[in-house]
């Protein structure tokens, strides 16, 4: 795309809208509960630069899940931030990242895309290194300094922070970053909602939905958090389930806004939760496996937070990068935006470890048909996020005021508390302002 | 396996059956195209990643319809309100590389593999996206003809990309 463009700075009332590049792209006026957001935030490759810099280079990222990488010397290449990363188990059966470049002279070290090794050796010159990032052999090397110090210079370089919350893994290219748990905040314990799922834990599944929408990566967290499309987009999945005896309300859905831009919506109108919840579509075996399932979990965790984990559906947004659907069946879903107007997704299926192939298969079953670029469902918010895409060339430059900008107005009446209906847009209107505090470094509210 | 083999449809029936559907899908025809499949077939692309013996089962695929989902699938298509279709996508088909042989043993005694290589092109916003892969099919011979048991079109790409979609039929 070869549009770039100003906005226009011309305020229809209330904040005034402030010069792109140093001031807020949002305008919100809460006298007359309206906000909306500048379109070339979605469009302007100054902004996509400036994001790259000041959320991904300094934000925790969700990189992928320890299961991945579940025996020592396993390994996924995989890119965040456009940089490519290897994630991998080390001999101690220690989790390692490390930026696939090689220290010598900077050539992709691995070029594989997974697999298991006991070391990583560069083609180029055959230098080589142990799982954990130690240069173990070094050919040739009289031409060289003697003694470890030069050796342990040029080990492998590892993100400057990793950490993990129960088996999710985040990293960070800051340095000096706080922790993990400081940017999660309350959002960490949606988290564990989803690994307290079972006893021995959870994994992910072979196979990874990898996929380029050409829409802006913030599309893709408003939608999530958007339960206002549901019914209009998703007409014909909805008419499937309908035709099923499966059904779905809007009732009683919440949004909850949390901690550094992440929320969180809770959807009590979808029933029907592989291992949780039953529904007849699942059949008479998984109907007692249900029943098993849940005495297990209000053993293990009581009826309180059992009824938590179990009876509410979830769509969890952790600021920047990462959607956790909690829903029929379980969905991690990585962005990784590429340009102002394109972004790869990688979408995995999270499971218990200790689930029956039969209930495998019918997770499988429920999961694929409705998510993914090939279910009854993903392919018509790819459509909402394209068309906007498509749709906002045609305001751009506009000089008229309020023509190049969307509105995200629904029910801001509710925006002095954290909880809203989950069919209005408080969750992404929370997005938008962290967005804008993170980019700009004011938080308006 | 001799008995079978001596059975086999030739490759120009084989063709004759691939491309009258291209044909049948590059038409919007999406009954007639069900009407390929026997009842209980399936449709499946696994994901890219996916290791080449997966099973949808306990594989995450892009598609594992069974004949329940497949119908689904037809009926959306058929709808205007399936919005990733709508207006539909333009694709233009090749196939090329058949090849008929026997099938599998749990596949039926009445079942042969049909693979083929594909090109298609999706013409849809100003955009022409390629998808390349191949087809591995099980298909079920009667005297009325050919049907797929399974339906089954492996992208040879690392991702689905550019064209990041499989809301028509590949």
């Amino acid at each position: 795309m070869t549009v770039i463009d100003e906005p226009n700075l011309e305020s229809i009332g209330g904040t005034p809208v402030r010069v792109r590049g140093s001031e807020p792209m949002i305008d919100e006026n809460r006298d007359t509960n309206t906000f909306r957001v500048n379109r070339s935030a979605l469009r302007d490759p100054d902004v996509f630069s400036l994001e790259q810099e000041r959320i991904w280079g300094h934000n925790w990222l969700y990189l992928g899940h320890e299961s991945e990488v579940a025996t020592p010397g396993d390994f996924k290449v995989r890119s965040l931030g456009g940089r490519p990363l290897i994630f991998c188990r080390d001999e101690s059966s220690e989790i390692q990242v490390f930026l696939n470049s090689c220290p010598h002279r900077g050539t992709a070290l691995c070029r594989e895309e997974a697999g298991n090794a006991r070391f990583f050796r560069c083609f180029y010159h055959a230098w080589t290194f142990n799982t954990a990032g130690e240069l173990i052999a070094l050919p040739g090397p009289e031409g060289y300094p003697e003694g470890d110090d030069f050796r342990d210079r040029l080990s492998l370089r590892s993100v400057p922070q990793f950490e993990s919350l129960r088996g999710f893994v985040f990293i960070n290219f800051d340095e000096h970053a706080g922790p993990l748990r400081e940017h999660l905040g309350n959002a960490a314990d949606y988290i564990e909602m989803v690994a307290d799922h079972s006893s021995v834990g959870m994994e992910v599944l072979p196979g990874t939905q990898r996929y380029t929408v050409w829409g802006n990566w913030k599309l893709t967290v408003e939608n999530a958090m958007d339960g206002y499309h549901f019914a209009p987009t998703h007409i014909t999945f909805l008419e499937y389930l309908k035709r099923t005896g499966y059904v779905t309300s809007d009732e009683g859905g919440r949004n909850v806004r949390l901690d550094n831009g992440h929320s969180v919506l809770l959807l009590t109108g979808h029933s029907g939760r592989a291992g949780m919840q039953w529904e007849p579509r699942f059949g008479e075996e998984e109907r007692l496996r249900i029943e098993a399932n849940r005495a297990e979990l209000t053993e293990r965790l009581g009826p309180e937070r059992t009824a938590k984990i179990a009876d509410v559906s979830r769509i969890l947004f952790v600021f920047p990068n990462l959607i956790l659907f909690d829903i029929e069946a379980l969905s991690i879903r990585r962005l990784e935006p590429t340009a102002a107007d394109r972004t790869d997704v990688d979408a995995w299926e999270l499971a218990p470890m200790d689930e029956t192939p039969a209930a495998r298969a019918m997770r499988n079953r429920v999961l694929v048909s409705f998510i993914g670029p090939g279910g009854l469902a993903t392919p018509d918010d790819i459509e909402a996020y394209e068309a906007i895409q498509r749709g906002i060339i045609a305001t751009a430059n506009d000089p008229r005021p309020g023509v190049d900008w969307s509105d995200i107005s629904r029910g801001m009446i509710h925006d002095d508390q954290m909880v809203g209906r989950s069919t209005d847009e408080g969750g992404i209107r929370h997005f938008w302002r962290h967005w804008n505090a993170t980019l700009y470094g004011k938080d308006p509210s | 396996m001799t008995e079978t083999t001596s059975r086999l449809i030739s490759r120009a029936t084989a063709e004759d059956f691939l491309f009258a559907e291209a044909a049948l899908l590059e038409a919007g025809e999406f009954t007639a195209w069900l009407a390929l499949f026997e009842p209980g077939g399936r449709y499946q692309i696994p994901t890219t990643d996916a290791p080449a013996d997966a099973m949808p089962e306990s594989t995450q695929f892009f598609i594992a319809d069974d004949w329940d989902l497949l119908q689904a699938r037809v009926t959306r298509l058929l709808s205007k309100n399936a919005h990733a279709e709508n207006p539909r996508s333009k694709t233009h088909r090749m196939i090329t590389n058949v090849r008929v042989g026997p099938a599998d043993n749990a596949a039926g005694d009445d079942a042969q593999r049909v693979q083929a290589a594909f090109v298609i092109h999706r013409i849809r916003d100003g955009r022409i996206d390629q998808y390349l892969g191949r087809f591995d099919h099980i298909v079920a011979v009667s005297e009325a003809g050919l049907h797929y048991r399974l339906r089954k079109s492996i992208l040879a790409a690392e991702q689905l990309r550019p064209g990041g979609r499989l809301s028509f039929i590949v």
